[in-house]
């Protein structure tokens, strides 16, 4: 049989449900209590419908990101694999260049060479052994560190909200920061204008997404339009990614 | 209301159901390696495997710890037991909890708050399974057939995203926004330049882990401080 018969035949179909069930199973358990804790914590329907639907709302474009960025995956290591590399554990990032570790050390160019049986074996093996430290130490660390944070704040509650909210606001700089240091470093560094260009306009986009961000919500608050404020990040995210797109 | 019930019943048996689908999701994940030496026979040399691990490990390894502790100050234990089973934590699980966070209106690091992020990552969790699902089935061959513009536009959905969410969780904390992103962006300019290539993969986690904790840094200090000046203020009226 050739090696993407194989890859992408029942028998992988099968072994790499199991995985994808079990994300999807916590998943379903961890919902169904917090949900009964929130009851006894005292908050209501609403507030967690609300929380829900903002969820779903927010994943989708991040989601079709993950899909497109899946379309390498399915191409290379087969659409069974692939769907189970996304569906658990890494990132888009992460699994295509571990894919391409496995089979480099055999000599096979991921993407460009043909697949050959033990090409693909190298690559699923590797993206499976380089992802489990991630589960393994975060697994064995949550309550941990819960306990740890607790005796850092000595059980103070409004520090673990400070601590909180100001962890989010570090996680977002340095999420942007990234995108937009990027066309410096390439102009000091000479990289070659279509890489720099591309650059410019990761920097627009995020520039973009922040500023309609804040207009929108000023709005939303002036005008106490609780639909816009619902809506303004999928609206934000759409007319910056078009608008960079035309420019 | 009963505040014992979070400490506990919720939390036992969310660490039980944590550890439980962790270290399971561990030993599945192999189920495809599995079939693939069991039926076809295929198995990768060892030496090769550990040439291919080593790489690997010395490119990610220090993720494996250090994006667990620089985002659990965000996600909580819960979050992080499913955040970390079901990956794309930065681009999807971290603004799903946010802006769930956000929607029912409770503050991150109350009890109420990990609830509310536990359901926001759950709900991002069966979407994004179920987007790949669908994907995964229809195939290449379909996706490919999407326009190129639409494929070169989603480039720039994550930038968009970012720079949308500092201002949204930014605009209740100005002024530690403002100085985190000019931080931040001194940072990555050095990384980028290779000021920190000393340290081994520095370029890949030394970001997100050092604005983490500067900015609960400032935090912690900014509280602290407007503490002692309330605390100076009521003395005086006093």
């Amino acid at each position: 049989m050739d090696t993407m018969q194989i890859a992408n035949s029942l028998p992988m179909w099968i072994a790499c449900a199991f995985p994808v069930c079990l994300v999807i199973v916590q998943a379903v358990l961890f919902w169904r209590d917090a949900w009964k804790a929130g009851e006894h914590t005292g908050l209501t329907k609403t507030q967690m419908k609300r929380a829900a639907k903002s969820s779903a709302i927010t994943s989708i474009g991040p989601s079709i990101v993950v899909l497109s960025g899946m379309l390498s995956l399915l191409v290379t290591v087969g659409a069974p694999i692939g769907w189970m590399r996304l569906s658990m554990i890494g990132s888009v990032m992460f699994e295509s260049v571990a894919a391409g570790l496995g089979t480099s050390a055999i000599g096979v160019t991921l993407g460009t060479d043909t697949m050959t049986d033990e090409a693909l074996a190298m690559a699923l093996w590797t993206m499976i052994l380089c992802s489990i430290g991630w589960v393994i130490f975060a697994t064995i660390m949550a309550n941990r560190m819960d306990k740890l944070e607790k005796k850092v704040t000595r059980g103070s509650s409004a520090m673990l909200g400070v601590i909180a909210s100001s962890a989010i606001i570090g996680v977002f700089a340095s999420l942007m920061a990234n995108y937009l240091s990027k066309p410096f470093i390439n102009m000091i560094q000479k990289v070659s204008a279509a890489v720099t260009i591309n650059s410019w306009k990761s920097v627009l986009s995020s520039v973009l997404g922040a500023a309609i961000m804040f207009a929108l919500t000023k709005i939303a608050k002036k005008k106490g339009w609780h639909w816009l404020s619902e809506w303004s990040l999928t609206i934000t995210i759409l007319a910056a990614m078009i608008i960079t797109a035309l420019v | 209301m009963n505040d014992s019930y979070y400490e506990t019943e919720y939390m036992p048996k969310a660490n039980r159901i944590g550890k439980i689908t962790g270290f399971l999701g561990v030993v599945l994940s192999f189920c495809p390696a599995i079939v693939l030496a069991v039926v076809y026979g295929i198995l990768p040399r060892p030496a090769a495997l550990l040439t291919a691990f080593i790489s690997g490990a010395s490119a990610f390894g220090v993720l494996w710890f250090v994006e667990p502790i620089s985002y659990f100050p965000v996600v909580g234990t819960t979050g992080t037991y499913m955040s970390f089973l079901s990956g794309n934590i930065s681009n999807m699980r971290i603004p799903c909890a946010s802006m769930a966070q956000a929607a029912a209106d409770v503050e991150p690091g109350t009890q109420k708050g990990s609830i509310i992020a536990t359901i926001g990552i759950a709900v991002s969790v069966v979407i994004n399974v179920s987007v790949l699902t669908i994907g995964a089935l229809l195939g290449a061959s379909v996706l490919e057939m999407l326009p190129d513009g639409v494929r070169s536009a989603l480039n720039y959905l994550l930038p968009a995203l970012y720079g949308a969410l500092l201002v949204q969780f930014g605009m209740k904390a100005n002024r530690q926004a403002i100085v985190m992103i000019l931080i931040a962006f001194a940072l990555y300019m050095c990384i980028g330049l290779g000021l920190f290539n000393f340290i081994p993969g520095a370029s890949n986690w030394l970001g997100t882990l050092s604005c983490v904790f500067i900015s609960i840094a400032i935090g912690v200090a900014t509280a602290k401080n407007a503490a002692k000046n309330a605390e100076a203020q009521s003395k005086e009226t006093k």
